[in-house]
């Protein structure tokens, strides 16, 4: 959910980023808070690097 | 997003265009990447050139699954590197650039640059307005928001942006100073706008984002001093959320609208109907504190305060980050209300500490004074 919500302050009633659990089955291989592995990758692979920002909230 | 968007199977193609990242960012390891990302609202995707780790483009707010196709397919464009074929590719190419870059004025600048350059069915067009709509919100220009949103809503008619384009049109206009006299019909305008995107179910715009625009349309209510419009308006609210979750084909879609369902509930002073949702997310996702921490809110609304307590006590071992001021300083509110005075003074002294421990990124002042001006009225639970 989202309403722009603000990153520091975010309102924890009015609104979320997301569901909480890991286990959902993504359609894409996402790399989970390791943004050096995800880097080494991009480089490696020559791909950019698609990030999602989110908190379980 | 993540329960809906990244679980269907529509984007699979584009699994191997990209490196796919996700950053929790109230995770501490992930301080430092917030701050670097000049990260302000929720959710906000990225695409960043591996080479040099500048942010190619940079958009906020969630995306239907057609959205973030789109969204994909011109960022794989962008990061290319290619060189614009067009002033107006270029414009926006710039404004992409200097928005990642957080400079604000200028990427206004250059997204109003490229739309005042856009062509009839410019495909870039609708994002271009969202990205442009929350320049200006955030820099609390109301009246430019006000002004785009009336500029594109024709434009963008039919379209998934037309929602977001007509509730911040609604939200600018009842930002407006209150002695501005043009105040009254701008909100009456966009609030005709936004029922009327509430009424086309054919948008495409998710879930969320229609939610959003129910909760606007409660504001402007309020704003009015119609407490029964508003009361009918959070009513509209809770049933399309209670819709949305009745329909989801898991818990952790279910989930999604807690929060606002909550919010809704709240609204129409009925916090109780919020019980057996968040007790069946509890059920559900018993690693998650959302729906303990949440349900210690209701309880306490409801004046259970020894539910109340033991839903805070469930949710505190499991929240970490920022959010775990939140749930200390909701713990201290109902440590008050029963009358323990020096309880709830430590758990205020627990989210003081909390918060001045949190590295820069998720640190905030604001919030740290905030604390400590509470921290001098102790037995005042929060409103």
């Amino acid at each position: 959910m989202n309403r722009f919500v603000p990153a520091a302050l975010g309102l924890f009633l009015a609104a979320g980023a997301g569901a909480a659990p890991a286990e959902l089955e993504k359609a894409l291989p996402f790399i989970a808070d390791d943004y050096a592995k995800a880097l080494a990758e991009a480089r490696a692979q020559k791909l950019p690097l698609f990030i999602e920002a989110w908190a379980p909230w | 997003m993540r329960a809906f968007v990244f679980t269907d199977a529509a984007l699979t193609s584009k699994a191997g265009q990209f490196v796919w990242l996700e950053l929790n960012v109230d995770d501490e390891r992930n301080a430092a990447h917030r701050e670097r990302l000049s990260l302000e609202a929720l959710p906000t995707f990225y695409v960043l050139n591996p080479a040099d780790e500048s942010v190619v483009v940079r958009r906020v707010d969630g995306m239907s699954v057609g959205e973030m196709v789109a969204f994909l397919e011109e960022a794989r464009v962008a990061a290319a590197g290619l060189a614009p074929s067009s002033p107006l590719e270029a414009a926006l190419v710039k404004a992409d650039r200097l928005n990642g870059e957080g400079r604000k004025a200028e990427a206004a600048a250059a997204y109003r640059e490229a739309l005042d350059q856009a062509p009839a069915g410019w495909p870039p067009y609708g994002r271009a307005v969202v990205a442009l709509l929350f320049l200006h919100q955030t820099q609390g220009e109301n009246a430019r928001c006000l002004a785009l949103a009336r500029e594109a809503r024709p434009r963008l008619s039919g379209a998934p942006q037309s929602v977001m384009a007509a509730r911040s049109g609604l939200d600018c206009a009842l930002g407006l100073p209150k002695d501005d006299p043009t105040r009254a019909a701008a909100i009456a305008e966009m609030e005709a706008a936004t029922r009327k995107t509430l009424a086309s179910p054919g948008t495409g715009a998710a879930a969320d984002d229609v939610s959003s625009s129910h909760l606007s349309l409660v504001q402007a209510r309020k704003d009015a001093g119609d407490a029964a419009g508003a009361k009918a308006d959070a009513e509209a609210w809770a049933s399309f959320l209670e819709a949305q979750a009745k329909a989801a084909a898991t818990p952790e879609q279910r989930a999604v609208f807690d929060s606002h369902r909550l919010s809704a509930y709240l609204e129409l002073k009925q916090p109780e109907r919020a019980i057996p949702m968040l007790q069946e997310s509890e059920r559900d996702l018993p690693g998650d504190y959302n729906p303990p921490a949440r349900l210690a809110v209701v309880y306490f609304e409801t004046k259970q305060l020894d539910e109340a307590l033991a839903a805070s006590n469930r949710a505190l071992p499991k929240v970490a980050g920022p959010r775990r001021i939140q749930v200390l300083q909701r713990r201290s509110d109902i440590f008050a209300a029963r009358g323990d005075a020096a309880a709830a003074r430590e758990a205020l002294e627990q989210a003081l500490a909390h918060a001045e421990s949190l590295p820069a990124g998720q640190r905030s002042e604001r919030q740290i004074q905030a604390l400590k001006k509470r921290l001098e009225t102790p037995a005042k639970p929060a409103s």
